[in-house]
């Protein structure tokens, strides 16, 4: 098999350890800890304000934690006081950050030019890379191009090789496809995810997207408010949070104000504040005339459109509105028009018997 | 590239469907207000000077105290601009990137020379550089060069009257660089004379070479302040405006012109060059 161009013998995992930040008065971090294995792409996800870019620009040297014992290793090696270019980490910006004055081939050659003239690779090799790169990239054609002449999907790719073009042993990406619009995103979300997979560089990325997220990470970390909130797969993350604010973030739910009649007795919920927090697709529906229990509600709006059906109905003890998802199918059984009352409950979890983690 | 979309646009118009009204209207008053403010006294100039025969023009024109004055007005307003371009570049970046007490100070300070009186700015600095001023006093103590009422007067008044044009040009577009260029040629190993000089001052260029132009447009046609800080030696240190406002004392009208003829036509070739080197370094900008 071809050896992918990327290809490391060493991978480098990060681990950074007890991280503060402050801006003033502003807390960005407060003791954050985190490790990143090697060989893996893991996300850092949060809201705005989380703290997620402040740590990811720490870790590749750009800002400083606070004095103290926050420290950054890379491997065992503490990296805490080297200098960005000499970390071997490759940085990509959400808005691109191309050298406007510079072809793509240039701007691609930048590493590898401004190296001192002893570990700079001659001519031809630092020509043959960037050869190699915009072939990765598929932009063969568009070397002698400048930035202002590409798409905003070519600039970042662009931007991705410019870091590449150093063999970085990790790869630093900083909401890398927020700029973007929707279908070039999901593109290169999964251009991404199989570069990753054969060159298995450690890259961890920002995003406040969450399907993103999801979707391309072995593994997320959920931020919160300068905080870890959680750390898992996708699947741990959103199917069992730890913490009500995952919960909240991950995925849609309803806030359902208690009493509610829909619940059952041992229902794994998180309760705040005479709340419960329910995700749309946990909740069926039930016509009024059935001798189950639940809580009965007014269907006002019912969406169609896409895989599944968005269904909207207000309690009828005026306590809010809550959201349902239901499948197609399901929705064509069930003939529900708008103005319907029906009741609502939640999903029983299917008999004991099945339910096995583990596999 | 494409060559469907070219082949469509082919029939020109100068009028394009837009939002705003009043092109015609504009493009109008552009006309009338540039023919009556520049074209029309321009034109005059021109045809002026064909009241002379080509040798009257000639030997107006190029006459023995014409050519050294305009060797003078040229060098010393080259140097100037290039003098300016340095230190307004540094100057600049100072007031756009770092924060002191005082800032706003300097910063209108900066101002100055456009708002002074040629002949205020000409007076002070002759007196500050003449033999007994603060400066000239120790620079021609200690050096042994004479500032004021040299050349090199000249070339200081043409220095001090031009900085504010590279400045101005400069700052806003230093506002614009994005920090996280700089961050990614850090990240890349560039040290930072490499992105200063790799990455940042390559986005300057155009801008620079604006600034440069109008600095040196201005110190060409300066008059009012080099005639105070220059012995006007004829031969040595006249300025080609000194030579045309001597030939209109004299009544001379169409040696004023010829003389005016060739800096107009030498200060538009030159710069007509510097707008072609602007639009060269600007080709990465479509």
């Amino acid at each position: 098999m071809e050896v992918p161009p990327n290809r490391l013998t060493a991978l480098m995992s990060i681990r950074a350890d007890n991280i503060t930040k402050t801006f003033g008065d502003y807390t960005a971090l407060d003791a954050v800890s985190l490790s990143v294995p090697d060989g893996k792409l893991v996300a850092l996800l949060g809201p705005s304000g989380s703290g997620k870019t402040t740590l990811l620009r720490i870790i590749a040297g750009l800002e400083f934690a606070d004095a103290g014992n926050g420290r950054i290793y890379f491997d065992e090696e503490d990296v805490t006081d080297v200098s960005p270019g000499r970390r071997g980490v490759g940085f990509v910006f959400q808005h691109y950050a191309l050298f406007r004055h510079m072809t793509v081939a240039e701007n691609i050659a930048f590493g590898l030019n401004v190296r001192r003239r002893s570990a700079r690779p001659p001519r031809a090799a630092i020509k043959a890379r960037v050869c190699e790169l915009l072939k990765l990239i598929q932009l063969e054609d568009h070397a002698s191009r400048y930035p202002s002449q590409l798409s905003g999907g070519q600039r970042q790719r662009v931007a991705l090789a410019r870091a590449l073009a150093v063999q970085p042993k990790v790869l630093l990406l900083d909401e890398p496809f927020g700029a973007l619009d929707a279908k070039v995103r999901r593109d290169l979300r999964r251009w991404l995810r199989n570069f990753h997979d054969e060159t298995q560089i450690t890259t961890l990325f920002v995003t406040h997207d969450q399907d993103e997220a999801l979707e391309i990470a072995d593994e997320v970390v959920v931020m919160n408010n300068a905080h870890v909130e959680q750390v898992g797969t996708p699947q741990e993350v959103y199917d069992r949070p730890t913490t009500l604010f995952v919960h909240k973030f991950l995925g849609n739910v309803n806030r359902i104000a208690l009493p509610w009649r829909g619940l059952f007795a041992g229902a794994p919920l998180p309760v705040e504040d005479g709340y419960v927090f329910v995700r749309p697709h946990d909740i069926e529906l039930v016509h009024l005339n059935s001798d189950l229990d639940g809580d009965p509600a007014c269907v006002t709006d019912i969406h169609a459109a896409g895989p599944v059906a968005k269904i909207a109905a207000r309690r009828l003890d005026g306590l809010g509105i809550i959201d349902i998802e239901i499948s197609r199918a399901n929705l064509a059984l069930l003939r529900l028009r708008e103005g319907d009352d029906v009741l609502l409950r939640l999903r029983r979890p299917p008999s004991p018997s099945t339910v096995d983690y583990t596999i | 590239m494409n060559t469907t979309t070219t082949t469509k646009f082919t029939t020109f118009s100068f009028r394009r469907r837009s939002v705003l009204p009043g092109f015609g209207i504009s493009l109008g008053f552009t006309i009338f207000y540039a023919s009556l403010i520049v074209l029309i006294p321009l034109s005059a100039v021109f045809i002026r000077t064909t009241s002379l025969s080509w040798g009257e023009f000639c030997d107006a024109a190029f006459s023995e105290f014409a050519l050294p004055a305009y060797r003078v007005t040229f060098l010393c307003s080259f140097a100037a601009a290039l003098v300016d371009a340095f230190f307004g570049l540094i100057l600049a970046w100072v007031l756009t990137r770092y924060s002191f007490p005082g800032r706003r100070i300097v910063d209108a300070l900066v101002d100055l020379p456009f708002a002074l009186p040629t002949a205020v700015t000409g007076i002070s600095l002759s007196m500050v550089y003449s033999k007994n001023g603060w400066i000239g006093s120790w620079i021609e103590g200690y050096l042994g060069i004479q500032v004021a009422y040299s050349t090199l007067g000249i070339f200081v008044a043409l220095t001090f009257i031009g900085l504010p044009f590279v400045v101005r040009t400069l700052q806003p577009v230093m506002e614009d660089l994005e920090p996280e260029i700089e961050e990614v040629a850090a990240t890349l190993g560039a040290s930072r004379l490499q992105t200063l000089f790799k990455v940042i001052i390559p986005q300057l260029i155009p801008a620079l070479l604006t600034g440069f132009a109008l600095a040196f447009a201005r110190a060409l046609g300066e008059y009012g302040s080099v005639v105070f800080i220059s012995s006007n030696t004829p031969k040595k240190s006249q300025i080609a405006p000194l030579i045309i406002y001597q030939q209109l004392e004299q009544k001379n009208y169409p040696g004023a012109t010829a003389v005016a003829t060739v800096l107009l036509v030498a200060s538009f070739l030159l710069l007509l060059l510097i707008n072609l080197l602007q639009k060269w370094s600007r080709r990465h900008q479509q």
